[in-house]
Formats: structure tokens, sequence, C-alpha cells
């Protein structure tokens, strides 16, 4: 492998594989580098990929009836919880079991191995089958730089050199800080920690208690009493046999307020309403992983620098702005995004700074930074300190009123939503609250 | 359903060379900061995988065989304490997802 690549790209998660495969689509010689033992190996999702971008990845890859993708989801829930009771929004419909799915929940030792699968199918068609790469194994140790400028990279002793690199190394972007594209220490503020369990049924159990006929699937986001306190929120998604079950904690909270993630974790399993949904489930695994919040101060100032890219997490794309945590199909844009500049930096043997900044144009024209730019409000919304403790306790405090019924003369539901508010908090504060949300949304 | 004890949960993980004995950290921990300047600690309680102990003097100890690699303490610390990377391939430990 003495010869140079036109592009190299770091990390076989999604935002890498989904830049493999449009490179190998369009023809390009590359070397696909990932540092686990085989694609997925070391990556952790809640997790459900939103949009349709998968579908142009792999085109009906629904058809594929051991596909890597776990269930689509049709029924999504979003669920306010004080320490006895839950409220929730919850949808569920047919239209959403029409393909194009919106979303698949995918475990990732699965899903991205599968992936890989389908990019080798692409390099094999492609015309480069003999010359361009994935391999595994291999944990790229430093970008190599030559007048500012990416030319390879380097693991151990050996050196591999390219017109350009693709980093799609994740959040935690040793080779981004590395090159000055993030900053060498990244404070907690405005990063979380992720932690699941994935807990296994028979299968018929699974589909009978969350009412899933076929590859069916639920989402469930909780926000409240399921965190103890600690910004954040949780979620439940099904898998074929298992769910995902977990949180995702502020670093900075857990710190100030002195909590262990996994304390957090049972005392969310631990809830009644919890507790009755996963009752007789084998824990099999247990897993956590930092993820970024979507906040743009934690974002990379630019994603691009002579001869190099950034995609996916490692680039800070993630945002939670209440209605879905999105991720993967930020990732999977992104990396999109940049192997097409490759592609065209390369008709037009320009891979400098000034080119490659069309990725950056690219990506502030589609949905990904459209979104994380218009719902900024939401999520500093969602990490309001009222959000994990006053408004989903008024709004149980609402419910358990609203729904009790005695032998005695019923009040009518705005005098016993005034009295929850005057329980909880002030019509004030969430006056200033409904503003903010007002705006968000 | 009974919750996990940690160590009963990270039994379920699968780390990589578990048979070599002789392992390259992938994270080196200055203590030394712990356990004269920093104020919270914090590592000993934000980790997931519990690498992060103190003793019955309250030093801070650090073992990196648990670690699954998430990178909590990486952010956590403020203390610049701690230096962490990615696990080598051959010789380091690290983890190896069967769901992820």
């Amino acid at each position: 492998m003495d010869e140079k690549f036109d592009c190299i790209i770091v990390g076989a998660g999604v935002a890498g594989l989904a830049a493999a495969m449009t490179l190998a689509k369009n023809n390009m010689k590359f070397l696909l580098i990932e540092k686990g033992e085989f694609a997925g190996s070391k990556n952790v999702s809640g997790g459900v990929l939103w949009g349709h971008d998968l579908n142009k990845l792999v085109p009906d890859y629904w058809e594929e009836k051991d596909g890597g993708w776990e269930r689509f989801i049709n029924h999504r829930r979003l669920t306010f919880m004080d320490d006895q009771s839950t409220f929730s929004v919850d949808f569920k419909s047919s239209h959403f079991s029409e393909t194009p799915y919106s979303g698949v929940v995918v475990l990732r030792a699965k899903f991205d191995h599968w992936l890989a699968g389908k990019v080798e199918e692409a390099i094999a068609e492609s015309d480069y089958s003999m010359d361009s790469f994935l391999a595994t194994n291999i944990l790229v140790e430093e970008i190599l730089m030559e007048d500012d400028k990416a030319v390879g990279i380097r693991t151990g002793d050996e050196k591999f050199y390219a017109d350009s690199i693709i980093i799609a190394e994740g959040v935690n972007n040793l080779l981004t800080r590395q090159i000055g594209l993030q900053k060498s220490y990244v404070p907690a503020d405005h990063m979380l920690t992720g932690i699941k369990e994935i807990i296994r049924f028979d299968r018929e159990k699974l589909e009978d208690r969350f009412q899933l006929n076929g590859l069916s699937g639920m989402s469930n986001e909780f926000v409240g009493y399921a965190t103890d306190g600690v910004e954040g929120g949780g979620f439940l998604y099904t898998n074929r046999d298992t769910i995902s079950i977990g949180l995702v904690l502020g670093i900075k909270d857990l710190r100030e307020k002195v909590k262990k993630p996994h304390d957090v974790l049972n005392h969310f399993k631990s809830h009644p309403v919890i507790a009755d949904t996963i009752r007789g489930g084998e824990i099999v695994e247990y897993s956590a992983h930092v993820v970024s919040s979507g906040d743009k101060r934690v974002m990379p100032e630019k994603l691009y620098k002579d001869g190099v890219l950034i995609c996916g997490e490692a680039a800070n794309l993630l945002m939670n702005a209440g209605k879905a945590i999105q991720g993967m199909d930020y990732a999977m844009r992104s990396g999109i995004l940049a192997a097409e500049t490759i592609v065209s930096a390369k008709e037009k043997e320009d891979f400098t700074a000034g080119y490659l900044k069309e990725y950056e144009n690219k990506l502030s024209d589609s949905y990904v930074m459209k979104d994380i730019n218009n719902f900024q409000d939401a999520v500093h919304l969602l990490h309001d300190p009222m959000m994990v403790g006053k408004v989903p306790n008024l709004i149980n405090d609402f419910g358990r009123k609203f729904f009790t019924i005695k032998s005695e003369p019923t009040q009518k539901a705005h005098k016993l939503m005034r009295d929850s508010i005057k329980e909880h908090t002030s019509t004030w504060d969430l006056i200033k609250l409904g503003f903010k949300g007002a705006k968000s949304l | 359903m009974k919750n996990l004890k940690l160590t009963e949960r990270l039994g379920l993980v699968n780390y990589r060379n578990q048979a070599k004995s002789d392992i390259k950290p992938h994270i080196v921990v200055n203590t030394d900061i712990c356990n004269s300047v920093c104020p919270h600690k914090c590592t000993t309680y934000v980790c997931p995988a519990n690498c992060y102990t103190t003793d019955d003097k309250g030093k801070v100890h650090f073992q990196v065989e648990d670690c699954i690699e998430c990178g909590t303490c990486m952010y956590a610390c403020d203390q610049g304490a701690v230096d962490w990377n990615f696990p080598d391939p051959e010789i380091g430990r690290g983890v190896n997802w069967n769901f992820g």
C-alpha cells in the first residue's frame, strides 16, 4: 500500500461508513480505518436512526429480511415523570409503517457491521475493487501535517498518505483536537454521558407488552424523575428481542450534584411505571458513552482545513430538541456531504481549505445545520433546571387530580391546573418558560 | 426486576485482550493532582465503570481494566489530571460491544 489514496477516512461509524459508501459509488480510491475489531464494535447509541438517508446508501434496505436494523418506529411517546406517576404524549400511526420509514432502531455492533458489509460490496463493484480497503484493528494516532496541510495518517510506525482525510472519529475527537479544530480540553458544560442497558425478553412477550406487530417498534423519551435531578432525560427503544433503556446525563451536573450515573439508572428503573414495563427481562449488556448536546457553543469553529474534513459526532453534530435525539442521521448526512466534497475536489484537483469550505456550505444548507441553528432555544429550554423537576411534577400533579374520581363534586380542569401550578411553581415562572417554549418549537 | 450491582453489570462487558495480564493503559491519571489540589475528585463518582476509587484515607486511585472507553472522565476532570487516549488494539484493553 505504498500508493497514495484519494482519501483516508478515520472511523467506521455511521459518518465514516456513509462517507465510504459515497466514495465507493463515485469510484474513488480510499482507505477506511477502524480501531475496533469490526465496524461498530466500539460504538454505542440510544438509538434511533431517524430520517431517510439510509435509503440513499442502501436502497430499499427494508427488503432485506435480516438487515442491520432492529425495528421501524411507528409509535412515539414522550413521558413526563414524577416519583409515582407518568403523563405521556403518545402518538401511534400506521402511516409510519410505510416505507421509507422515518426512523429505525439500531444496535451499533450489529448495524455498523452490516453497513460495513454493504460498503465492501460497493468497493468490490467500484473501479478500485483491489485498491480501496476497510482496515479494522488499526488505531490512527496522528494526522500527518505538512505546512499545516493534512497529508496522511500515522499508526504506530506506519504511515499512509492521501490527498484528503475525512475525520469521523466520534465525539471523543482526539485527532480533531490534535489538528487544532477543537480545543485540547473540552469542558463538561455541554457534554452528556449516555448510559444504557440492553434487556432481553422472549420475543413474543416483548411484542405483546409493547403492542408491536411484525417489525414495528416504539420510541419513548422521558423527562423528570428519571434523571434524579440531573439535567438530561431517559429513553426506551424496542429492538427485535431486547429493549434499549437508558439515560443521558449532563456531566457538569453529575459533577456538581455528586451523582453516579449507574445509581441514577437504578433510580429510573425502580420507578413503579418503569418497573412494570421491564419486569421479567434479563440484562445482557451495560454500556456508556459520551454524547454532545446540540449546544452550538461546544462545536468546532470550522470543520475543514487544508486536506481535511470533520464529520459526525467528531464535529459534535447531535441534537436533542425535545422531539427526538438526532445524531446518527446527522452523522450520515455529514459523511455523505464530506465525501461528495472530496469527489468534486478531486475533479478540480483542489484539496485546499479554500475549496473544502464547500463542505461547510453544503452542511449549512442541509437540514442538519438548519435544524441545529433553528432549535438552539429548544436545546436550552430542555436543559433548563425547571424541566428536570418543577414542570414534570406539576404536569403529573395535574394528571393525578384530573383523573381522580372521588364521590364528591369535581373541579373544572382549569381550576385543577391553577392549583397544580401554585403548588409546584409560580405562574410567572411558567409564563417565562412558556415564552421560551413557544419560541423554541 | 432486580437492579444489578455495578460489578455485575461490568461482568457483562466483553473486554479486549482479557487473557493478557500486561496491558498498556490507554488512560494515564496524574493522581497527585487529584490528591492535592482537586476540590471535588469527581471522577470517583461520575465514571460509569468505577475506574476511579478512593481508599480509606480519601486518596484517589485509578485502574484501567474496567474502562469502557466512554470518555466521561476526559470532560469531567477540569484539573488536567486525565490524559485520555484510545486503547491500542493489540496491547491495550478497552471494549468490544456485543450490542452497542
